[in-house]
C-alpha cells in the first residue's frame, strides 16, 4: 500500500510546475492519511538522494519539486548552451536582501535603507518576479508595498521565509569581517 | 604622512553612500558607535574630489552625506546651552543608518552564497533564463555581428530569383511599427528569419534600419546566446510611450 502512495506522489510532484506543497498532496491523496502521506515523501526522498540516482527531491518555498544534482551542473549547461546562469547585480542582490529583511517596505523605505536610489533595483527584480507589489501603503502618496515572492523562495533554495539567514548568522558574518581586519 | 596611495577608487564600485562610509570606517580600524566625524569626513570628501566630476543624478546621494557629515560636526561643535546628560549623539542618526546598512549587505552576502548553491541545481520546468539588459554579463551583439549577419543573408537573397516590384515605398514609422507589433506578439525575432521573410530588398533594408533605431532607442535588444547561434531580437521590458 505504501509503496503504491509513494509512486503516486513522485508522478505528483513530476508533474508540478511549481513545488508541490504538502496540503495540495493530502488534498489529492485524500484517502491516506496524513502521517502516511508524510512517511512516503520521507522515503521518496530518501530513494532520491541516494547515489544511484541522477535527480534529487528539493523542498523550496514549501513545497517539493525535482531538480538535478550539482555535480551534473556543467553537463547541463552543455544542453542548454548556457556558459552560466545570469547572477543577480550587485545592487539588485542588495535591494532583495533590503525586501527580504524588512517586507512588507516601500520604495522610498528601501532607498532610506541603502542610501540609494533603487528604483532601477526593484524593476529589475520585478520583471524577475523576485518582489511583488501587494498594495499601497495608508500614508501620504499612498506608495506602493513590495513583498519577497516564493520564486525568491526556490532561487535561493529556501523553505519559507523563516528559513532566511537568521540574526545570528548575519553577527557571525559581522564579525568574521572584523576579525580579518 | 598618509601613505600615497597606488590604486584609484572608483565611486561605482560602491553600492552608495552608506557603502564608502563603512568602507573607510573599516579601513581605519574605526569602531563604529564611536566615529571621528571630522577625520571621516575629510577621507569621504577626498574620495569624492579623486572622483572628480559628479554626476548628479547617479551620485547626487554622495553629497547628501557629506552633508549630514558636516552638519553632524557643526552639532557637535556648538556649544549647548544646556548640557543635559541625556543629549542624544548628533552621530547617532548615521550609527543607526550605518548598522542597518551593514546587516543589509551581510545578509545579501550570505543570500548570494545561496544563489550561487542553487544556481548549480536545475528543475525540468525552469526554462533558461531571458538575458536582459538590466543584468549584466550577457552577449548582447554587436553592430557589426547584426550587420554582417545582414549582409551574409542579402547575398544569398540576390541569388535566389525573386521579382522586383517598383513603386512600393516603405515608410520607417510603419516598419517601425510592424516591427515593435511584431516584438510584442512573439516577444522575440529570429534575426535570420525575420528578414528572409521581407519581400524585397527595399522591404529588408528599411527593416533593418528601422531594427538598429530601436536598439538604439533602447526599445530592442539582439542577443546571442552563443557563438554561431542565431541572432535573437527582444523587445525590451519597458517602452515608452
Amino acid at each position: 500500500m505504501s509503496a503504491r502512495l509513494k509512486d503516486v506522489i513522485e508522478s505528483l510532484i513530476f508533474i508540478s510546475l511549481e513545488p508541490l506543497t504538502l496540503e495540495k498532496i493530502k488534498g489529492i491523496c485524500s484517502e491516506f492519511s496524513e502521517k502516511e502521506i508524510q512517511e512516503a515523501i520521507q522515503e521518496l526522498t530518501e530513494n532520491y538522494s541516494s547515489n544511484q540516482r541522477g535527480i534529487q527531491i528539493i523542498q523550496a518555498a514549501g513545497g517539493y519539486l525535482f531538480s538535478t544534482k550539482s555535480e551534473h551542473d556543467q553537463w547541463v549547461r552543455r544542453l542548454l548552451r548556457l556558459e552560466q546562469k545570469n547572477k543577480l547585480s550587485h545592487a539588485a542582490m542588495e535591494t532583495l536582501a533590503t525586501v527580504a529583511y524588512h517586507q512588507p517596505i516601500t520604495l522610498a523605505e528601501i532607498s532610506a535603507l541603502r542610501g540609494v536610489d533603487s528604483t532601477h533595483s526593484i524593476k529589475t527584480l520585478l520583471q524577475k518576479k523576485l518582489v511583488k507589489i501587494t498594495g499601497r501603503k495608508k500614508s501620504p502618496g499612498r506608495p506602493l508595498i513590495y513583498r519577497t515572492t516564493d520564486r525568491f523562495l526556490t532561487y535561493f533554495g529556501l523553505i519559507s521565509l523563516s528559513d532566511l539567514p537568521s540574526e545570528e548568522e548575519i553577527t557571525k558574518i559581522l564579525d568574521e569581517e572584523k576579525f580579518l581586519e | 604622512m598618509e601613505e600615497p596611495r597606488e590604486y584609484q577608487v572608483n565611486l561605482e564600485v560602491f553600492q552608495g553612500p552608506l557603502d564608502l562610509l563603512l568602507f573607510l570606517i573599516r579601513k581605519k580600524k574605526i569602531n563604529i558607535h564611536d566615529i571621528p566625524i571630522a577625520a571621516i569626513t575629510r577621507e569621504y570628501l577626498d574620495y569624492l574630489d579623486r572622483k572628480g566630476r559628479i554626476n548628479l543624478e547617479r551620485e547626487g546621494e554622495f553629497l547628501l552625506i557629506a552633508a549630514l557629515l558636516i552638519y553632524i560636526k557643526s552639532q557637535m561643535l556648538l556649544p549647548r546651552e544646556s548640557m543635559r546628560e541625556e543629549e542624544e549623539d548628533p552621530r547617532n542618526v548615521l550609527v543607526s543608518r550605518l548598522l542597518d546598512y551593514q546587516k543589509i549587505k551581510a545578509a545579501s552576502t550570505l543570500l548570494r552564497e545561496k544563489e550561487g548553491k542553487q544556481m548549480m541545481l536545475w528543475q525540468r520546468t525552469s526554462l533558461p533564463p531571458l538575458q536582459s539588459k538590466d543584468e549584466h554579463e550577457h552577449s548582447e551583439v554587436s553592430l557589426f555581428d547584426l550587420a554582417e549577419a545582414f549582409l551574409t543573408l542579402m547575398k544569398k537573397k540576390q541569388q535566389e530569383n525573386f521579382r522586383l516590384i517598383n513603386g512600393k515605398d516603405f515608410s520607417l514609422e510603419e516598419k517601425m511599427k510592424e516591427l515593435i507589433d511584431l516584438l510584442k506578439e512573439k516577444g522575440y525575432l529570429d534575426f535570420l528569419e525575420y528578414f528572409y521573410s521581407q519581400e524585397s530588398m527595399e522591404a529588408a533594408l528599411v527593416s533593418f534600419f528601422c531594427l538598429l533605431e530601436l536598439i538604439k532607442a533602447g526599445i530592442a535588444t539582439a542577443i546571442q546566446k552563443s557563438l554561431f547561434d542565431s541572432i535573437e531580437v527582444w523587445l525590451r521590458q519597458e517602452i515608452p510611450s
